[in-house]
């Protein structure tokens, strides 16, 4: 566990191998980036090794965490500014870990496939490099700057990538937006850990927790200080009002949306909320903030979901929705809920997406209004695909069903019960809206004639991916059963015992509870049915039934807007002030102005210069009497 | 002896005589004679504060000395300028040279 850091070092070392040569290695490199990430996925299979032999089996425990320092990197005043560099591995980074390598190893090799052909093919592969690897490093960070350092690398690699088709002028902006978006929330996150380095004196995650534990802060400075830190958690995790870049995400390759996009960059913020959780739980209205703006947020976003037409606008919406679930779990302080959704949740959405990417690789389209019918001609696809939307909807037996039940379990022992049931509205609008993703794109009648003559199912290095994920989809739930589980914190079973930031509570399923979760699931698919079957009538008159509803859903409540025209008025009305200040009173009153002046005094002061010797004597004269009488006035 | 006063006051009459042909005079050897008159006047105030003031030493005559010889030089300069502007001109008057003006 010591070596760690090696798990980012490998892609890091293949991001600057491609990044630099790849024009020169046969195939541009890409199998380098998948040995790479194959090797990191056997490594987290040590680490995880290492990590049950160390804890006595105890690893479930709160304080069950190896942190290992390894230098300091920069020291100002003998420890009063110490950036240093340090892991810490625990369960929520057991949790990370393998979700981050593996789904990142089925990516890559399903863009062996995908990105087939595909100018600038080894640059691809660069840059996922990059982008795992600062993954990797933030899961593994010890202290707060090296996570902001990794933040940013995360960042950095989303915008790189989704601007990956830059020739296209929507792709540049929505990679534009995303890091600008993003970059609002990441002030915050700054001035948060400035916040908590000015009292504690440290940037370590563990003494942070442990100072907060202590009562170190003042209440109010601890509140506004967390604040700031989820105002980065919202912007990375696509949170209102931060969620807007995430739907223009898609504009990137469809493998970089199953990865970073859905699985992982964006759990990112989920991720950091868990981490310090302990010390949110010290100030809860900062916790309740992130309780309700992830309520909010799932609502919204599933309404979104509801009405858009394209494959991965719906998934990204989808995913929002989901995020807002996992920091809902988090609002109520269930840690192991969180985690937990967050694990099966990256395995069902990127077998979603890299199952839309499938479709759009056969067929050109991605508008819902250009498929249908595709079971038949895409068969494996259609099969995962469906897999993926049974997760997503929560039924049981598959992964989605476990962790969305334990949420909704947990939110309703420890929150308001309005909330408990809009969540769980939501979670009944997510049923309707992923089968009517599926029954849009692959049943019913081809809408595209073309397209569907042209639809084939996908190459093996394609499907292979998508089976195995489909799979985990699949099982991946019952892990809180198994031994595996236990490693990862997700001690399970009726009467087990699971830590959830210090008290024990029972991991256990409650089968009246999960039966009404299941039914609401059934109910949404019904209503799916019901609707989007064969041609679709229903749907047709429910959206002229109320047009200005759909509208509202359709322009994703208007917020773009919104944020646009504050640019236009606010920002640049406010710079228009500060541009006419800097033309007018600097440039033209200030510069130009002094030179004018100075002018002015040459063109009246010229006149003295007459020429005549009798002036110029008369001047003289008059000087030594002014000298003469200074002299003798000061002696 | 007569008071010192009285040489300071007729060096300070002359010089006073002497600024003004400098500043009202329109020919330029009226001029050069006012400052003849200043300077004259001058070296009077330094012989007559060296002969009741110093006692042994009179730094006051051989400045006295210094001043004839320079004024004799700065003639000799200024009516050479005096003959080229007249040459130019036509005319000894200082108000013909003008023409460096704005």
């Amino acid at each position: 566990m010591e070596e760690v850091w090696v798990l980012p070092a490998i892609p890091f070392a293949v991001f600057v191998v491609l990044g630099l040569v790849n024009r020169l290695i046969p195939r541009n490199g890409d199998f380098l980036a998948v040995l790479g990430m194959a090797a990191v996925v056997v490594l987290v299979g040590f680490v995880l090794a290492d990590f049950q032999g160390a804890f006595d089996g105890e690893f479930f425990h709160p304080a069950a965490g190896a942190n290992t320092y390894a230098f300091d990197w920069i020291d100002i005043g003998d420890g009063f500014f110490l950036i240093e560099f340090s892991t810490y591995v625990d369960a929520i980074t057991m949790v990370m870990l393998p979700v981050v390598s593996f789904v990142a190893l089925m990516v890559l090799v399903y863009s062996v496939g995908y990105m087939h052909g595909e100018q600038r093919y080894g640059w691809y592969f660069a840059a996922l490099s990059l982008f795992v690897a600062a993954m990797l490093l933030l899961v593994i960070s010890g202290n707060l700057l090296q996570l902001y350092l990794a933040w940013e690398g995360v960042g950095l690699a989303s915008y790189l990538l989704i601007g990956f088709y830059w020739e296209r002028q929507s792709a540049a902006e929505a990679a534009k937006k995303a890091f600008i978006t993003t970059r609002i929330g990441d002030v915050g996150l700054l001035i948060g850990i400035i916040l908590l380095w000015r009292v504690t004196g440290s940037f370590d995650i563990q003494e942070i927790i442990h100072a907060a534990e202590a009562g170190v802060f003042s209440e109010t400075y601890l509140t506004i200080a967390m604040l700031f830190l989820f105002a980065g958690a919202a912007g990375k995790s696509a949170q209102f009002p931060l969620h807007v870049w995430l739907p223009d995400a898609m504009e990137g390759p469809t493998p970089v949306s199953a990865l970073i996009h859905a699985a992982t960059m964006v759990v990112a913020g989920v991720y950091l909320v868990a981490r310090m959780l302990p010390v949110y739980d010290e100030v809860l209205i900062a916790r309740d903030v992130v309780l309700y703006t992830g309520l909010l947020t799932a609502f919204m976003a599933a309404t979104m979901g509801l009405v858009a037409t394209d494959i991965k606008r719906v998934l990204a919406f989808s995913t929002i929705s989901q995020l807002g679930f996992m920091f809902v779990a988090l609002g109520v302080g269930a840690v192991t809920a969180a985690m937990f959704h967050l694990f099966t949740h990256a395995f069902f959405k990127s077998l979603l997406f890299l199952g839309s990417g499938s479709v759009i690789h056969a067929t050109e389209e991605q508008e819902v209004s250009e498929l249908g019918g595709l079971r038949k001609k895409m068969p494996i696809t259609a099969f995962t695909f469906t897999i993926g939307s049974l997760a997503l909807a929560g039924i049981p037996i598959f992964a989605g069903f476990w962790s969305k039940d334990e949420i909704l379990h947990d939110l309703q022992k420890d929150g308001p019960l309005w909330a408990y049931a809009l969540l769980a509205a939501t979670a009944g609008l997510t049923a309707i809206y992923t089968t009517r993703l599926v029954l849009l794109t692959f049943f019913g009648k081809p809408r595209n004639q073309h397209a569907y003559d042209h639809a084939h199912e996908s190459p093996p290095i394609m499907t292979v991916p998508l089976l195995l994920l489909a799979s985990l989809a699949t099982v991946a739930g019952l892990v809180v059963y198994s031994d595996v589980g236990q490693l990862f914190g997700f001690v399970g079973g009726i009467g087990e015992v699971v830590i959830a930031h210090g008290e024990p509570h029972v991991f256990a399923i409650d089968w009246a509870f999960a039966g009404a979760a299941t039914a609401t699931a059934i109910a949404g698919i019904v209503i799916g049915f019901a609707y989007w079957w064969g041609d679709a009538k229903r749907a047709v008159q429910a959206q002229s039934w109320a047009p200005e509803l759909h509208q509202l859903f359709a322009r994703r409540y208007y917020l773009d807007e919104l944020y646009q025209a504050f640019i236009n008025y606010g920002i640049l009305g406010l710079s228009s002030v500060v541009a006419w200040f800097d033309k007018r009173v600097v440039n033209e009153t200030g510069v130009d102005g002094g030179t004018q002046f100075i002018g002015f005094l040459g063109h009246r002061l010229k006149f003295l210069q007459t020429g005549r010797i009798p002036n110029y004597a008369l001047g003289m004269a008059l000087g030594v009497a002014a000298l003469a009488i200074v002299a003798i006035g000061t002696t | 002896m007569i008071p010192l006063e009285n040489f300071l006051i007729l060096s300070g009459i002359l010089f006073a005589t002497g600024l003004y042909g400098v500043l009202a005079r329109r020919s330029a050897i009226l001029i050069l004679m006012s400052v003849e008159l200043m300077l004259a006047a001058v070296s009077i105030n330094f012989v007559a504060f060296a002969a009741y003031l110093d006692g042994e030493a009179f730094s006051g005559l051989v400045f006295a000395l210094f001043v004839i010889t320079v004024a004799a030089a700065e003639v000799g300069l200024a009516l050479g300028i005096v003959l080229r502007l007249f040459r130019e001109r036509r005319t000894s008057y200082v108000d013909a040279a003008d023409s460096l003006k704005w």
